[in-house]
């Protein structure tokens, strides 16, 4: 009878059982049988330089394959830098397991290297955090995290893996390996409540749907097409929904951005929300008038009211609801409602619309968004990350992808440094495509160590930094709240990334004027490398969403 | 004639207001913002100055501002600034008889400024 190495079995968990091709962290003592079985069962480890990062690919790894990302830490210190990339994923609902070694067992209260109470740490933003006190349950636990990873409104999960048992000798046939049972259910709606939605919706007259992440992660790209196009719905697929239908789909309002977006909310008579939190981005739902009806379509029921209370309220997954709803929907035509509201959006985004199109020094960010769409086109994945880099980004970046146009930094934690580990997830996740990441300078220096991750990797990423030499987000709120006069760690300086990133390893390429732009992108994504594209870009401008930031703070 | 009468008692009411009006005091904090209404052929306007709870104007549409609301025609203008509707802005903007320069957040602040004075 053949024995096993209990640190084995994670990674033999991991290949046989779930599939897992590809993991994210960084060594150390404390989980070496966990690393030794990823070279037994022939798993792709991407040894990254700071574990946020690792944490923070592994959870966009599961935004763009639709399977929970898979993350290793080590005991302390590594697992206190997964934290951050932890409670991203916590608060984006994203499935992330978390595998994370810690100290003996047997030394408890000894005054060991790295101990400390990490469960306890770590329980507020999980969905399940335990500890394996037996070798011969790893399999069984490891199960059960998946499943909580992934049941429901998905999250990160956390399993703790002591090297008491990690290194020590089994027989193999002591941890069997469980069956995963791939379970054909779902939770369904009321059917009181698919007709009391579907009356709502049959008579709308200024319509609008807007999808979430929840669109995303039930990959329903067919249902919401067939949905949309009976209905003559116009929407807007935001967060990890984004790209689930094209961004060029005749009744997408991206074309009104984020402005259009509030404009036309103040209008519309009935708004479908689906998988799509009322947070703060929404204003927790006041952005929404209070004379519209309001249909809810999430998997969470404690969503449904949230906010805002539903004329209707469908809890499911989001393509299995539209699924049930549509023979009840009446085929519509809204193009009046859609012709106006994008009339009028372009009406007050006009400026920025010109801006994309006029060559500019110093360069708007905005022209320097459209010369990336310009050059790299609808048939790529971009990442945005940063202050006002980020509206800048998400308004002016479209594509045909799922999950195409990501604002890193735009979930619940608004998490700066997040572009460069999702960019680098999104290269892995889908080679065949260029992946650009548009970073704040700011946002930049937080993981821009994982260009050397990238070199040793071979994951050719173009990182175009909008370098306003400043936290500018931050550095515009001051100057309507304390004054220009009195800024506060809120500059940086003129900084040559681009060399930094040469120094280790990529291509880099510096831009200080409009006509530079094209050409130092076409090379850059020629390069074949990593690399940086550091654009020197208007400090002057600033982006609606600043002042939206500093109102939600202000008090009296 | 009627539209630049109506700007110049919009900007004596605010600054009525930024005398007597806590929370429009409150709402306009300290910020710096110029913010001007004008007909697209600049001849009719009013430039509304905010400097720090200060607030000062100068008559005229040629002055440089952090956003401006353009009317297509000063007919127009009077009739959807004197309704209050954002429902008749929104079908203004759609018709072409209004369009934003630079913000329109900055825009969507000054609204909400004057909201809060003629509630
Ligand atoms: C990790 C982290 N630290 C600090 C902040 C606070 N913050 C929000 S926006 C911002 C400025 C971002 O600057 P940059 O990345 O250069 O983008 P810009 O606004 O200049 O486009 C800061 C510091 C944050 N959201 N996340
Ligand atoms: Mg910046």
């Amino acid at each position: 009878m053949a024995d096993i190495k209990a640190g084995h079995l994670v990674a033999r968990y991991l290949k046989e059982v779930e599939k897992i091709d590809m993991v994210f962290g960084i060594s150390g003592g404390h989980i070496e049988s966990i690393l030794d079985g990823f070279t037994e069962y022939s798993i792709r480890t991407i040894d990254v330089r700071h574990e946020q990062a690792a944490a923070m690919m592994a959870h966009a790894y599961s935004v763009y394959t639709g399977r929970p990302g898979v993350c290793f830490l080590t005991a302390g210190p590594g697992f206190t830098n997964g934290l951050t990339g932890i409670a991203n994923a916590y608060l984006d609902n994203v499935p992330l397991v978390v595998l994370c070694g810690r100290h003996p067992l047997r030394d408890d209260l000894k005054g060991a290297l790295q101990e400390m109470n990490q469960i306890d740490m770590v329980k507020p933003i999980t969905k399940w955090a335990a500890t394996c006190y037996d070798a011969r349950r790893i399999p069984e636990y490891m199960a059960i995290a998946f499943r909580n990873a992934t049941a429901g409104r998905p999250g990160p999960v956390f399993l703790e893996l002591p090297p008491d048992i990690l290194n020590i000798t089994i027989p193999e046939e002591s941890a069997p390996m469980p069956i995963k049972v791939a379970r054909n259910y779902a939770v369904v709606p009321a059917d009181e409540e698919l007709e009391a939605a579907a009356e709502i919706i049959n008579g709308a007259k200024k319509p609008l749907f807007l999808g979430g992440t929840g669109v995303g992660f039930s990959a329903c790209s067919d249902r919401l097409g067939e949905f949309v196009e009976k209905t003559g719905i116009p929407f807007m697929l935001l967060n990890y929904g984004r790209g689930e239908l094209p961004d060029t789909h005749p009744l997408s309002i991206w074309d009104c951005g984020n402005v259009g977006l509030l404009v036309t909310l103040g209008q519309a008579d009935v708004i479908v929300a689906a998988g799509l939190r009322f947070n703060w981005l929404f204003m927790s739902g006041d952005v929404i008038p209070g004379g519209a009806k309001v249909v809810r379509i999430d998997i969470d029921p404690r969503e449904i009211d949230r906010n805002r209370r539903a004329d209707a309220g469908l809890v499911g997954d989001v393509g299995s609801v539209l699924g049930r709803l549509m023979p009840l929907v009446e085929k519509k035509d809204h193009g009046e409602w859609v012709r106006t509201l994008r009339a009028a959006s372009h009406a007050f985004i006009d400026s920025e619309l010109k801006a994309r199109v006029a060559p500019s020094d110093p360069i708007h960010p905005i022209r320097l968004v459209a010369k990336i769409q310009e050059v790299v086109g609808e048939d790529a994945l971009y990442v945005i990350d940063g202050g006002d880099t980020s509206y800048f980004g998400q308004v002016g970046l479209f594509t045909r992808e799922k999950a195409g146009v990501i604002g890193s930094a735009s979930g619940l934690l608004g998490c700066l440094g997040t572009g460069i580990p999702f960019g680098i997830a999104a290269k892995l996740a889908r080679p065949d495509k260029p992946v650009v990441v548009l970073n704040g300078d700011g946002s930049f220096g937080f993981n821009s160590m994982e260009f050397d991750t990238m070199v040793r990797h071979n994951i050719p990423v173009v990182v175009v930094v909008n370098n306003d030499c400043a936290w500018g987000m931050i550095k515009h709120s001051q100057e309507m709240s304390i004054g220009g006069d009195r800024l506060q760690c809120s500059e940086l300086g003129i900084r040559r990334y681009d060399l930094m990133v040469e120094g280790l390893g990529g291509h880099g390429e510096f831009v200080t004027k409009d006509e530079e732009i094209v050409p130092a992108l076409k090379r850059a994504l020629e390069s074949g490398k990593p690399a940086c594209v550091n654009v020197m870009t208007d400090p002057s401008v600033t982006s609606p969403a600043t002042p939206l930031f500093y109102q939600s703070l202000k008090m009296e | 004639m009627k539209f630049s009468l109506l700007l110049f008692i919009l900007y004596r009411k605010l600054k009525k207001a930024v005398k007597t009006n806590r929370a429009y005091r409150s709402h306009i904090g300290t910020v710096q913002l110029k913010i001007l209404i004008k007909t697209a052929d600049g001849k009719r306007g009013r430039l509304f100055i905010f400097d720090r709870g200060v607030l000062s104007t100068l008559t005229g549409g040629g002055h440089a501002a952090d956003a401006a609301l353009v009317w297509s025609d000063a007919a127009t203008a009077f009739r959807v600034m004197a309704s209050g509707s954002d429902e008749e802005s929104f079908k203004a903007a759609a018709e072409g008889g209004l369009r934003v320069e630079g913000m329109a957040y900055y825009i969507q602040w000054f609204t909400d400024g004057i909201k809060l004075v003629m509630k």
